[in-house]
């Protein structure tokens, strides 16, 4: 057991902050989520560093360590797909922006309208789909993050993977997602740490008042909480139990961050000008993929003691 | 990071789960029925700790000198968490070796070393904890219990209350004012007193948790020599605050809440109420807050292991393993339905523990005090 990064992991990291502190970072994010941008530039320079290349070459962690940092900075990227879920089911770097979804339906999806690959969970297999031009319409969304819904049917274009490919698809997944929770909640709550801090009513800091700092404090345990799990689950390979656990409790907790941040920030969250909203929406629609966190719990009591 | 057990901390857990197996007798259920502090638990543990001890096994992660044997933290905290699973048969002796022989190991002289630590290592001491007074419970530096110096004993009059297994106790680690006019944190110092001086008198506060659970303690004018004082004079906070560190996450109970949600989830499946998505979807809830809180207390181990200094890590573990237990409390109690409010009833058993969870060793709500000053830096006023 060993909790603190490796020199490796600690690198990784730095490294990849470095490069988002020049491409990516709260403004740059704000300014995409007003338009529901996709990051073409950050996408290219993340892939040109040979961070997507993290999971096969360094480790499922140190890939999920990228998508931590990276949904912390903001970067409106498929950041999860790309660096974590398609290397590890495909076994290569497939052609980016990557989508996930699950066959049936027609939701929408986050980055499908830019995507050229698209990742679907068909049950108990994964297909490998490379998408053309018109396959996805954009969906208008104040949400943030580029959305498209399927116009047509993708018939039986692309590569089914083997049997078992659905369910390691649904867990990495799950971890990716989590991973990014991580992060964007993370920024929430340093976000509202800090305006908490130098906001002052009735004279004083109204982080000082107990009622909002215990608020906080119970926010920064499940961050932590999901901290642990995330990278628990990704350095064991995302067994199927570990995967929904830490997803059960990342997305779970993502609703509370959501929810906290927004009413300590008050009427100053719901701006363009202040980043909050870049990382409480991403969370919001962070939630509403792969089912969602019921779907997370229920997968996590199945793996552990069965259906029925 | 690294989140695999070494093979010698797997040898160490199967043999200790064999061990233990050919070591708690058939009535161990029964037994165990009334908690840590019951008579009949501690009765156990006399005979228990010892083979522990014999072992190498209940203190082994104390240096060597001290009746330890070099091993990690983390090998201390298998045998925490394998102890706990199965209510605790140390009984009240998980507090002397989790914290209170830590304490002493830390600010302790050579001569108190060599008087207190040989008897927890062997298994044969009980000791009670002896902060919480009447008017000062969360607020624990307002405490009041006076020690005055007079020669070379110190006389000491006050109270303590809600103090567990002092119906065994052969010891107490005990908090006082040494100085009388001192406020808060200073003037404090640590005795270590023995229960049998004259003028320390025990009453018994009845309450739903378990029989024989709390006691109220009396001090009128009892003489504890001087050189039971545990650290500086007047400057025992220091001692106070880390022994508070240690014993925040010295219990295992996340793993104690992991094992009733298993034993629920398997009694569910043996009825066909698994096929409910919504007990599944409450299953898998319960089931991540244990998980964090395993890995937040971990998280702790982690840092002791490398000799880092207290920090909040150990209040976010406490606030997490405070909401596992009381999730599993909860659904436990939920899915059995009335049949859960017979006395002895795993659920209820359950309940009654995780009642106490997050008053005990410091309420939540000074916990996520803690956590938003030093882990958030959010400012006092």
């Amino acid at each position: 057991m060993d909790f603190a990064p490796s020199p490796e992991q600690a690198a990784i990291v730095e490294a990849v902050e470095r490069l988002l502190g020049g491409a990516a970072g709260p403004e740059r994010a704000a300014k995409l989520a007003r338009t529901q941008g996709w990051d073409e530039a950050l996408e290219r320079a993340l892939a040109d560093a040979g961070f997507l290349d993290t999971a096969l070459e360094t480790g499922p962690l140190e890939a999920a360590l990228v998508i931590e940092a990276v949904a912390r900075a903001g970067g409106a990227v498929a950041i999860g797909a790309g660096v974590l879920v398609a290397p590890l089911l495909a076994g290569r770097r497939l052609p980016g922006p990557v989508a996930l979804a699950h066959a049936e339906g027609r939701e929408p999806t986050r980055f499908a309208d830019h995507a050229r690959t698209l990742l679907l969970c068909e049950g108990d297999r994964a297909r490998i789909v490379p998408l053309e031009q018109g396959d996805f319409a954009p969906v208008r969304s104040v949400f943030g993050p580029p959305l498209g819904r399927l116009v047509r049917g993708l018939g039986a274009r692309g590569e089914q993977l083997g049997p078992g490919s659905g369910e390691r698809l649904l867990a990495w997944w799950r971890v990716a997602l989590a991973a990014e929770a991580l992060g964007a909640m993370q920024a929430a709550l340093d976000t509202t740490v800090a305006h908490v801090k130098q906001r002052r009513q009735f004279g004083r800091a109204i982080g000082s008042f107990q009622a909002v700092q215990h608020r906080l404090a119970h926010c920064a345990v499940l961050v932590e909480g999901s901290r642990w799990l995330v990278y628990e689950a990704a350095y064991r390979g995302a067994p199927a139990e570990a995967a929904a656990t830490a997803a059960a409790h990342a997305l779970g907790a993502a609703g509370t961050l959501f929810a906290e941040t927004h009413q300590l920030s008050g009427a100053l969250g719901f701006t363009r000008e202040y980043a909050l909203h870049v990382f409480s929406l991403r969370l919001a629609v962070l939630r509403l993929e792969a089912g969602g966190p019921s779907a997370h719990r229920r997968a996590a009591a199945e793996a552990r003691w069965g259906q029925a | 990071m690294d989140f695999a057990w070494s093979d010698e901390d797997e040898v160490f857990r199967r043999e200790l789960r064999a061990f233990l197996s050919e070591t708690l007798p058939p009535s161990w259920d029964e037994i165990a029925r009334d908690g840590p502090g019951s008579d009949a638990q501690a009765a156990f543990a006399r005979e228990f700790c010892p083979r522990l001890a014999a072992k190498g096994w209940l203190t082994q992660s104390w240096p060597r000198e001290y009746g330890g044997r070099d091993a990690t933290p983390w090998r201390h905290a298998i045998l925490g968490e394998e102890m706990w699973r199965c209510g605790e048969p140390r009984s009240s002796q998980y507090m002397n070796v989790n914290w209170i022989g830590p304490t002493i190991l830390r600010y302790g002289s050579e001569e108190q070393k060599a008087r207190y630590l040989p008897p927890i290592s062997e298994g044969r001491a009980f000791w009670c904890q002896g902060f919480s007074e009447p008017e000062a419970g969360s607020d624990l530096a307002s405490l009041r219990t006076l020690a005055i110096r007079d020669g070379d004993a110190y006389v000491v009059n006050g109270s303590k209350i809600w103090t567990s297994y002092v119906n065994h106790a052969d010891h107490c680690f005990l908090v006082v004012r040494t100085e009388p006019d001192s406020k808060r944190h200073h003037g404090i110092s640590v005795l270590l007193v023995a229960m049998d001086l004259p003028g320390i008198e025990v009453r018994e506060i009845p309450s739903v948790v378990g029989e024989r659970y709390f006691f109220e303690v009396f001090f009128t004018d009892v003489r504890v020599p001087v050189e039971c004082r545990l650290g500086p004079e007047h400057a025992g906070w220091d001692v106070v605050s880390w022994s508070l560190a240690t014993e925040r996450v010295g219990a295992a109970r996340y793993a104690r809440a992991a094992d009733t949600l298993d034993e629920l989830a398997a009694w569910a499946r043996e009825r066909g109420l698994l096929s409910d998505a919504r007990l599944r979807e409450r299953l898998g809830e319960a089931r991540a807050l244990c998980e964090a809180a395993r890995l937040l207390v971990y998280r702790v181990i982690d840092l002791r292991a490398k000799g880092s200094p207290p920090s909040a890590d150990t209040n976010l573990a406490r606030v997490a393993s405070t909401a596992a237990e009381r999730a599993v409390a909860d659904l436990a109690l939920e899915t059995f339905g009335p049949e859960a409010l017979e006395y002895g009833h795993f659920a209820e058993a359950h309940f009654r523990l995780a009642m106490t969870a997050g008053v005990a060793v410091g309420t939540t709500e000074i916990h996520l005090n803690l956590v938003a000053a030093r882990f958030l830096g959010l400012p006092r006023e």
